[in-house]
């Protein structure tokens, strides 16, 4: 399935670029993310634990960074086995444009596809979680690389229950 | 299905120490949704608490004006109870449309809408009812209860205790079934009774459709309160963008469906008003 959108994010190209790179951003904003470690400059192992429903899995992969054109765009592409629930993989193209206030706008198409027994269960629900998933990564990310400006009250780091 | 440690407890007190002393523990309602995710080893809680030794969560009375339905009152006997025929008829027609016969006969309406499927039948009622959800430790407005995509507001050791529906309106539900599962591709539960302080005399809730789950149809309802007919909702159509696209059908598909069905609803009021 294809996901494509943008995001406004009230910070410049710069800076966007920056936290984009950064695995300690990207591991508060892949959800329910526990755990990426750098293993190059452009690969990490990932631990995800999602939780839809009824349903609960853990997946550990890889994802890497390619089609490097800083500060403009690349492509972050990830790939999972979840056990006997099965595999997940996806990828996104991400491009930034400087918007004329300053902020830069985020775009992204993205593919994503499951496999195996979350497949089956889950063919109902796959599109929805995937655009859920998709829209809670980047307001995370927003919200990390341009807080609002009134100073909210510190929230604890996000707990997988 | 993974190992898991299996406790029925005989008092709701209990059920909640469980689920509280254990983390990846969850408690077990009618198990339509949770035993199938099990068997194919979907999820693997360490321990899962049946909350079927609980008689004073099957309880259905009407109270103070409202109805009252227990957290594991299974769909069938919501289907067949006279109470809820006579009083909300609406409500008991809705539950007799779930599933098959083998889900209506062990799924609950606390399970239902603890899971809170996008596509499940019972929040569209609780929405459009303005029921208030009442668990071990408070009480939830339903339009607070339903957050998302599965997500409701209760904590992870929280345990439904019971529903209550508002009476004095009459309502009607219209469902368009997915012929395999049963699941509403569009349902939407039409309310029509006194208007509350700033509230609308009509409420209309559609499942099935909206990517996030449940939610108010607000343009339906300002225009069927100017004016009760289906007519009343030519032309009104959901956003695609925002309706659940699968294998089954598009977005668009989807939010004509959920049009279709809120005019048969108001249809179905009329007849039962004249």
């Amino acid at each position: 399935m294809e996901l494509t959108g943008a995001q406004r994010i009230e910070a410049p190209r710069e800076a966007v670029w920056q936290a984009l790179n950064d695995p300690d951003i990207l591991r508060q904003c892949i959800p329910g993310c526990q755990e990426l470690v750098q293993a190059s400059a452009t690969a990490f192992t990932a631990r995800v634990t999602l939780k839809i429903g009824p349903v609960k899995a853990s997946f550990s992969g890889a994802v890497t960074l390619s089609d490097f054109d800083p500060p403009h765009r690349y492509r972050i592409t990830g790939e999972g086995q979840g056990g006997v629930a099965g595999f997940a993989k996806g990828g996104a193209d991400v491009w930034l444009e400087p918007e004329a206030d300053g902020a830069t706008l985020l775009n992204y198409s993205a593919q994503a596809m499951v496999g195996g027994k979350i497949a089956q269960l889950g063919a109902r629900l796959i599109d929805s979680t995937s655009r859920k998933l998709a829209g809670e990564f980047f307001s995370a990310f927003a919200e990390i690389v341009a807080p609002p400006p009134i100073p909210a009250p510190a929230l604890p780091s996000e707990a997988a229950p | 299905m993974f190992a898991f440690t299996y406790h029925r407890p005989d008092t709701l007190a209990e059920a909640v120490a469980l689920l509280q002393a254990r983390e990846e523990a969850k408690p077990l309602a009618g198990g339509q949704t949770l035993i199938a995710t099990l068997k194919q080893r979907l999820a693997a809680p360490s321990d899962l608490v049946d909350l079927g030794a609980l008689p004073a969560l099957r309880a259905i009375a009407r109270e103070d004006g409202r109805l009252v339905l227990g957290a594991m009152a299974r769909h069938a006997d919501v289907e067949a109870s006279p109470l809820v025929r006579e009083s909300l008829p609406a409500l008991a027609a809705l539950a007799g449309l779930i599933g098959d016969p083998a889900v209506r006969n062990r799924g609950t309406l606390g399970g239902a809408i603890a899971n809170n499927d996008p596509s499940a039948d019972y929040p569209a009622a609780c929405l459009a009812l303005d029921a208030t959800i009442v668990t071990d430790r408070r009480e939830i407005p339903a339009a607070d209860f339903f957050t998302g995509l599965f997500e409701t507001a209760l904590e992870p050791d929280e345990i439904v205790v019971k529903v209550l529906f508002p009476l004095g309106g009459e309502g009607a539900y219209e469902k368009f079934r997915n012929p395999a599962s049963r699941y509403a591709m569009a349902g939407v539960f039409i309310w029509r009774g006194e208007a509350l302080s700033g509230e609308s005399p009509v409420r209309v809730a559609v499942t099935g459709a909206g990517q996030g789950g449940v939610f108010r149809w607000s343009e339906a309802e300002a225009a069927l309160a100017a004016h009760f007919s289906p007519t009343a909702l030519a032309g009104l159509v959901l956003s695609a963008d925002e309706m659940i696209e699968d294998i089954h059908g598009s977005g668009a598909y989807r939010a004509h469906l959920a049009g279709a069905m809120a005019r048969r609803a108001v249809a179905r009021l009329m007849t039962a008003g004249a």
